[in-house]
């Protein structure tokens, strides 16, 4: 089925030598995917986080059909990897390498085009879609200048754009913001939420928690080639078991907070004296969204006055330092 | 849902696919006139060096080559010799290093993530450098006898063009060979440049190939461009087929034309999949 991707077992070791000396080399097996099983509903963002040499990388190309696996299956729009991988080609869009997969001597609108032809599209069809995605990504002033005298940002758009050439049900983007200055990012994840609404699903990776966080329908997290979390971001913040805290400042009274106390989920209400009015701070097990709700409906009912409201919520990152026992910013590369 | 064509796409949609390949290589080297110009000059200036040696020997250098070589024109002889091994070098490095550039620059893994094949890729590589060096060479043959004062039009010129087609496509397929020996070592280089002498040496550069030893003159006619170069001069400057007759030389070019490119991409496709299997292809 379009957009949907399947994975059994999916395993990738590579072979390679480690130098022992001058002239001295040894063999070495490195597994850098150990039998990761999921799959990926059609129409849904689906993030994958995980330090540098988690296996993100080695997954996705093993899914883009650039590297075969060592074992295990795969179906990727319903065609079946090492089998069927034309299709596959056919029907993924890819942002991989960011900026370094384009030729810079070529205008941006002229890398399009040509990879428009490389995707079977007619000469006709390939210059239309080009205008399209020319004019969606708003690179107008760009698209007829080489490429080599485009910023950073700039190239990374002209990829993304790229990416988008076959019009594929499914995108795979690779760290997509990365060096994108703060609009240009937003407007390109705007870009990924529409393409979405539209039906494509996306794989997504990113180092920005946050980007992870707002992006994904759910997320996988992945360390040495193994899935260690996958569910939504809710989900995953619920499996951690700590309590939501949320801190209430206002006009509060004893009652107030006794009543808090008492709602059920809340493990925790005591008040303190902040500034000429009560701190009031409310540990639950129950996450931000269910409980603040019946939170301020309790206080309003005991004539509270709510001033302000702070919650100190799970995050992502949370998880996954839960998870892996690193954060983002480490390196899991094979020494 | 994708504009794209899913599974095997027509003769057609695969013919434009190369052909976009070829343009898009046209369009990338017209951005570097500079090297466009070189190689018009280079063989008239490889060829030059032995040409004004021959003339320092005054008129018995003339008289002494055709009695070893069956012309007297020692400096179309050259000329054809420097133009053959510019179409031989230019081959070599189109090819090899299209794939080490690529890998370097990350528009390998760009490509290779298309539904189209490596081979339609590496066919509009080939068509490219087939222009480009046919090209630069007809201009650099062309100004090389200006220069020296020979007549370009000497000979069976339509034979010679004949010759010089069927010699290039097998000579492609023995560059692929080499691409996937640099897509394998990642050092296109040292190999790319040795060959390129290896087989410039053994082609008779700038002596015919009788001159070699037996064994390596046996080791020579196993490579098309000895056969191409051998069949322009004889062609031009009538300095003798090999069997005697054109119709028996071109009979071996055809036979390499047949082979070279189906051996070449069969090792290419073998090492690309090998290649695939562990560090992928792109991978630099």
């Amino acid at each position: 089925m379009y957009g949907q991707v399947r994975i059994e077992k999916l395993s990738k070791t590579y072979q390679t030598r480690q130098r022992k000396g001058l002239f001295k080399s040894e063999a070495k097996a490195i597994e850098a995917l150990t039998g990761i099983s999921f799959e990926i509903k059609p129409g849904e963002v689906f993030g994958l986080l995980g330090p540098n040499g988690a296996g993100k990388t080695t997954l996705i190309k093993c899914l883009t059909t650039l590297l075969l696996p060592t074992s295990g299956r795969a179906w990727i729009n319903g065609f079946e990897l090492a089998k069927e991988d034309n299709s596959i080609r056919a029907t993924v869009g890819c942002m991989l390498m960011g900026e370094r997969g384009l030729y810079w001597k070529l205008t941006g609108r002229e890398n399009l085009v040509f990879f428009g032809a490389l995707y079977h599209l007619s000469p006709a069809a390939r210059r239309r879609r080009a205008d399209e995605i020319i004019a969606r990504l708003d690179l107008g002033e760009l698209a007829d200048r080489a490429v080599e005298t485009y910023s950073s940002g700039q190239k990374m758009k002209l990829a993304f754009a790229k990416a988008l050439i076959n019009d594929a049900p499914l995108l795979i983007l690779d760290e997509p913001t990365n060096t994108l200055d703060l609009p240009s990012a937003r407007e390109l994840r705007a870009v990924v939420r529409e393409l979405n609404q539209q039906g494509k699903t996306v794989i997504y990776t990113t180092h920005i928690m946050s980007e992870a966080e707002t992006m994904c329908d759910r997320v996988a997290i992945i360390d040495r080639g193994e899935v260690l979390a996958l569910g939504t971001v809710p989900e995953l913040k619920a499996s951690m078991n700590r309590e939501a805290v949320i801190r209430i400042e206002g006009v509060i009274s004893t009652q107030a907070s006794q009543a808090v106390e008492a709602l059920p989920g809340v493990t925790r209400a005591a008040t303190a004296a902040v500034n000429g009015h009560t701190q009031l701070t409310v540990m639950a097990q129950d996450d931000q969204m269910t409980l603040l709700p019946r939170l301020i409906e309790t206080l309003t009912a005991h004539h509270a006055v709510v001033q302000k409201i702070t919650p100190e919520e799970v995050t992502l990152e949370d998880v996954f330092i839960a998870r892996t026992g690193r954060t983002l910013a480490d390196d899991t590369r094979v020494k | 849902m994708t504009t794209s064509t899913i599974g095997r796409p027509t003769f057609r949609q695969t013919l434009s696919a190369a052909l976009a390949e070829t343009r898009m290589r046209m369009i990338n080297i017209s951005r570097y006139p500079g090297q466009l110009m070189l190689e018009i000059i280079i063989p008239i200036v490889f060829a030059a060096m032995p040409i004004l040696l021959g003339r320092a020997n005054g008129a018995d250098a003339a008289a002494n080559f055709k009695a070893n070589t069956g012309t007297a024109n020692y400096v179309a002889f050259l000329l054809i010799g420097a133009n053959a091994f510019t179409l031989v070098s230019n081959a070599f490095w189109h090819i090899a290093y299209w794939l080490r550039f690529e890998q370097e620059t990350g528009t390998l893994e760009s490509v290779y993530l298309t539904p189209t094949s490596s081979v339609t890729l590496a066919s509009g590589v080939a068509l490219y450098s087939i222009v480009r060096g046919l090209t630069a060479a007809f201009l650099a043959f062309f100004l090389g006898c200006l220069i020296f004062r020979v007549n370009p039009f000497e000979g069976d010129v339509w034979l010679a063009l004949a010759f010089i087609l069927a010699g290039l496509i097998p000579l492609y397929g023995v560059a692929l060979l080499f691409g996937a020996v640099v897509l394998k070592v990642k050092e296109s280089n040292a190999i790319v440049g040795l060959m390129q002498w290896a087989v410039g040496f053994l082609m008779g550069l700038f002596y015919p190939v009788a001159v070699l030893p037996p064994l390596v003159r046996w080791a020579a006619l196993l490579f098309p461009p000895t056969w191409m170069t051998n069949g322009v001069r004889s062609a031009l400057l009538g300095v003798g087929f090999f069997f005697g007759e054109w119709y028996l030389d071109m009979a071996v070019l055809w036979v390499f034309m047949l082979f070279a490119p189906l051996f070449g991409f069969w090792v290419f496709n073998r090492v690309e999949r090998g290649i695939q299997r562990n560090e992928g292809v792109g991978q630099f």
